[in-house]
């Protein structure tokens, strides 16, 4: 699970700090059964949604909304500004993280970790909506919103990470003759991978969210469906678009652990 | 108009929906605690009701924001009520996974020679277990109260109380000298509401930890 392995061996003050694990119910413990079980449920949820609205009469406006064409558009949109989003967040977190660990940069890791903690209480509409007023609508600041949004959870564990790599093994790759970066990149890389990954979960798991506030500067996603539900008052289509969202958002998050159990090094 | 102007002009307003934004904050972190500590204690002891406890609250902070304050719409209408319900649900994993942690941590010796002094299982929870797991417990609090005050500005969709309002009232009104004043008013001032629970929330740690284990 993302969170045990920040936690574990650091004191308890390190849970405080609002990590990967947040987002992390169904995490590397995830056993054979719940593993295959997971997706069934899912499709359990859309069957049972799908049955629920053909048993209602649907009017002219909710059918210009819940039709296959309509939402598979909006997912796709959802999908782009997700992958986008969080590939931006690692290409920027991971090398910025590495790059802030290394000696002479250290002082800089502790105010950092802070300010991602706080960082958290910044409203995700409010960037967005900022960044609509002074720049533009569409997918380009909706992007940008959500990378801003994302960025600190990867970058915090990036950071994390790389320091809570035992200082002796460090040293027992230099005095084996490796140079900083083979140390770098055949010792601390590997051993941090576990905490970075956690962090990439939860910035997926965010990206996804808040791709759904994407609909507020026209840059689609499955928002669109909801706030069409809100905007005309139909239940159907609100209860539609929500359903549709937390399914699509807790099936990534499942895929973002199977991932993570995947990359995991062995022998970690 | 400049922010400085629009702030000296509209402050009356801002300070009441700031008001707002932290009280349905702090109520929906008192019941989340409430809630929080209780599944915490009835389930630490064992391994499977805790991990289906923390797979539900972690459920419950994958689903998108937008998406569950749409969804408790259809039993709670719209308002003040959803979106504390909504917030209470995001704040629960922080708090249940401390509590279940900090109890967990306790030393089981300092447990058994509360036994061996004759106190119950009631009386060892809330004398010795509790005061010491607290340290652990209000800081999943502080994590909760962040992840809460910036989602309780997207509350403003179903009508919900709080400075989410003029940003959502900024938007409307694209291209208008203000909007920007608005909407960035708003949204320094629920970081600003951040910042000052973060502050009051280490502060009350401190003082409401058992005076034997304060550092």
């Amino acid at each position: 699970m993302a969170v045990d392995t920040s936690v574990a061996g650091s004191a308890p003050a390190d849970i405080t700090a609002p990590t990967a694990q947040d987002a992390d119910p169904l995490g590397g413990g995830m056993s054979l059964r719940a593993k295959l079980a997971t997706p069934a449920v899912f499709a359990g949820v859309c069957v049972a949604l799908y049955a629920w609205v053909q048993g209602r009469e649907l009017d002219s406006i909710e059918q210009r909304v819940v039709n296959a064409d309509f939402i598979v558009e909006r997912l796709l949109q959802h999908l782009q500004l997700t992958a986008a989003s969080t590939l931006l967040v690692i290409a920027i977190a991971v090398p910025l993280g590495i790059l802030l660990t290394r000696a002479g940069a250290r002082s800089i890791t502790p105010p950092l970790i802070g300010a991602a903690n706080i960082g958290q209480a910044v409203p995700s509409i409010g960037v967005l909506v900022l960044l609509a007023l002074w720049w533009t609508i569409g997918f380009r600041p909706a992007v940008v919103a959500l990378v801003a949004y994302s960025i600190l959870p990867v970058l915090r564990n990036t950071m994390v990470g790389l320091q809570q790599v035992d200082r002796s093994t460090i040293d027992a790759g230099r005095g084996m003759g490796m140079t900083k970066r083979q140390v770098l990149r055949r010792i601390e890389l590997p051993l941090a991978v576990p905490v970075i990954l956690a962090g990439v979960r939860t910035a997926l798991v965010i990206n996804v969210g808040t791709a759904t506030l994407a609909t507020f500067v026209n840059a689609g996603g499955l928002g669109d469906v909801i706030n069409n539900g809100l905007v005309q008052n139909r239940f159907t289509v609100i209860v539609v678009g929500s359903v549709l969202t937390a399914v699509l958002a807790l099936f990534i998050d499942y895929l973002g652990g199977l991932v993570e159990d995947l990359l995991r090094p062995k022998g970690l | 108009m400049s922010l400085g102007e629009y702030l000296v002009k509209n402050w009356d307003r801002l300070l009441e929906l700031t008001v707002e934004h932290a009280v349905i904050v702090l109520i929906a972190l008192a019941i989340a605690t409430v809630v929080g500590v209780t599944v915490g204690i009835a389930t630490y002891r064992t391994q499977r009701p805790s991990k289906i406890a923390l797979a539900v609250a972690g459920i419950f902070l994958t689903i998108p924001s937008f998406a569950l304050f749409g969804l408790l719409i259809a039993p709670l209408g719209l308002g003040a009520k959803p979106a504390i319900v909504a917030l209470v649900l995001y704040a629960l994993l922080p708090i249940l996974r401390n509590t279940i942690a900090g109890l967990r941590a306790v030393d089981p010796a300092v447990v058994e020679s509360a036994q061996g002094m004759g106190m119950g299982r009631w009386q060892r929870l809330v004398r010795i277990e509790l005061p010491l797991a607290w340290p652990i417990v209000i800081t999943g609090v502080r994590v909760s109260a962040m992840i809460t005050v910036g989602i309780a500005a997207i509350a403003a969709v179903i009508n919900g109380p709080g400075l989410g309002k003029d940003i959502f009232r900024a938007l409307a009104r694209v291209g208008t000298p203000t909007a920007v004043s608005q909407a960035l008013s708003a949204t320094l001032g629920i970081i600003a509401i951040g910042i000052l629970l973060d502050v009051g929330f280490l502060l009350l740690g401190k003082l409401t930890t058992s005076r034997g284990i304060r550092d």
